[in-house]
């Protein structure tokens, strides 16, 4: 019987995995040379959500229906839904396998939680709210690996601490439990199909980057935790390597990520400089840095609004769709490709160009599924975030004011692939909407 | 009545044999039947439950906590 494991690493970076770091990465660099190795091309945007969606199922985050974490729920301004699993009403690949009689085991694939009732077992990943909520699939999963594995480590407990020490350890002991836990599932269950996820590269990325990243504003050369990214890396490969030993021969091989990282250079704050421009106006006066939603928006005279994280989304305020629009129908798609040309040429600090690249959301997705953002916006080739607080006084903050900011997400994963497909050597770009058929191919 | 024959594994068999001492069941066979049709009836294996309120409180809040929101 022919299977398909796939170890999917959060945020792998091809730069890292295929060239700087390749040499210490004995088991990747095996299966890349006994195999085939490529460029993962993610969503748009790369974000971890949409990204594994898209992934398991074929479907693009249009046809999807969700284009972020957060989405909007209608068209008023501050109904916002959190993706989970509900809202993944696609087939994914466990879906199409059950159709041939053939047992998956998903643990910990974005977005899976609550868990879902597939053929085999399911175990929710890093947006399940605590270790004592219902996380698997069948229920009594969940006691087994308490009994054997303690409480279940879903993510980082507190990730925004000065303690780097304490942050690394709690990388270490997430994924050391993660794959522990899927070396006994691998072993002790039935399965044709089997993918996990680990966080720990992604986390590992965000809190770390400017520690190993010579190029990274904030790189001290010599700190002490120079290392610390190569040594986690080559712990995950080990921890791979164990993995491969318990693989039956007529086992294929996929190694994965959702999206790649970069350092990240600073933040631009998007509402501020729609304020500049003129779109959109406050009635209030921020006392320092506070969020868009914190202070009382003046609807009538605000034609853009905009929300920040590793991209922005920008919304406009059109009449008849938002309760309070102000931009004519006619004047719409003027309105928006203005915007888009304005937001295109925002320079750094410095006054140089950066390559922001600015999408409509119908031109980048096969359908349009519930409500998409105006606009999606990855600033200067994702080297900058974008920052939706106000209150900063100006457009550019190399502060970290919402989360750890060392790095940014990156267009481009990994794809490793050893097994029976004719998949040899470097593949060149991958498309996450085809890895999902690849998958199917094995069966 | 047809009746197919359907492979459990031992140990479970044993179990539920345990399980089923001093109740209404006269045997394994019959408290498997008794469950399945159950499930049947209820004819929703795949209807899911949302989420509540304080749960998704706590997914945002993670969510900010790793620099995904701003």
């Amino acid at each position: 019987m022919k299977k398909l494991f796939v170890i999917g690493l959060d945020c792998a970076e091809p730069s890292l995995v295929y060239e700087r770091w390749n040499d210490d990465l004995p088991n990747l660099r095996r299966l890349m040379e006994e195999g085939g190795y490529g460029r993962m091309r993610s969503t748009i945007p790369p974000i971890t959500v949409p990204a594994w969606a898209t992934m398991v199922s074929g479907k693009d985050p249009g046809e999807l229906g969700f284009y972020g974490f957060r989405n909007r729920k209608d068209y008023t301004y501050d109904k916002l839904f959190v993706v989970n699993s509900l809202n993944f009403k696609a087939k994914a690949i466990w879906d199409y396998l059950e159709e041939r009689n053939m047992k998956s085991i998903a643990l910990g694939v974005p977005p899976s939680y609550p868990p879902k009732r597939i053929n085999g077992i399911m175990i929710s990943g890093f947006l399940t709210p605590s270790a004592k909520s219902e996380y698997a699939y069948p229920a009594y999963i969940k006691r087994e690996l308490e009994e054997k594995f303690g409480e279940y480590i879903f993510d980082v407990r507190n990730f925004r601490i000065d303690d780097k020490e304490n942050l690394l350890k709690q990388l270490y002991e997430m994924s050391e439990q993660r794959f522990e836990i899927v070396k006994w599932l691998m072993k002790e269950k039935n399965w044709d199909f089997f993918m996990f996820v680990d966080m720990g590269i992604d986390r590992l990325h965000h809190g770390f980057w400017k520690f190993f990243d010579p190029q990274h504003p904030k790189y001290i050369p010599g700190n002490p935790l120079e290392n610390s990214g190569l040594e986690y890396y080559k712990f995950i490969d080990r921890k791979i390597g164990e993995l491969l030993a318990n693989l039956s021969d007529n086992t294929s091989i996929i190694v994965v990520s959702d999206h790649g990282a970069k350092r990240m250079e600073g933040g631009i704050c998007i509402n501020e400089w729609l304020i500049r421009e003129g779109y959109l106006k406050l009635k209030c006066k921020p006392q320092g840095i506070v969020r868009l939603e914190e202070c009382e928006i003046d609807w009538k005279n605000t034609m853009a609004w905009a929300s920040g994280g590793y991209y922005a989304r920008v919304f406009l305020n059109v009449k008849g769709r938002e309760p309070e629009g102000v931009i004519s129908p006619g004047d719409y798609e003027k309105i928006r490709d203005e915007l888009k040309e304005k937001i295109e040429s925002i320079t750094d600090d410095k006054g140089n160009k950066i390559e922001t690249r600015v999408y409509k959301p119908e031109e980048v997705y096969r359908e349009i599924n519930n409500i998409p953002p105006d606009l999606i916006v990855l600033f200067g080739d994702l080297y900058w975030r974008s920052v939706g607080s106000i209150g900063f006084n100006s457009i550019w903050t190399h502060e970290n004011d919402t989360g750890p900011d060392d790095a940014n997400h990156a267009q481009h994963g990994i794809f490793i692939y050893r097994g029976e497909l004719d998949l040899k050597g470097d593949l060149g770009e991958i498309k996450i909407e085809d890895i999902k058929d690849i998958m199917l191919k094995h069966f | 009545m047809d009746r197919v024959t359907i492979k459990i594994p031992k140990k479970l068999y044993e179990q539920i044999k345990e399980l089923i001492k001093d109740t209404g069941f006269s045997s394994v066979t019959d408290f498997i039947v008794y469950v399945l049709r159950d499930i049947v009836a209820s004819g929703k294996l795949r209807e899911e439950t949302g989420i509540p309120k304080e749960e998704i409180e706590a997914i945002r809040k993670r969510l900010k906590m790793l620099g995904y929101l701003d």
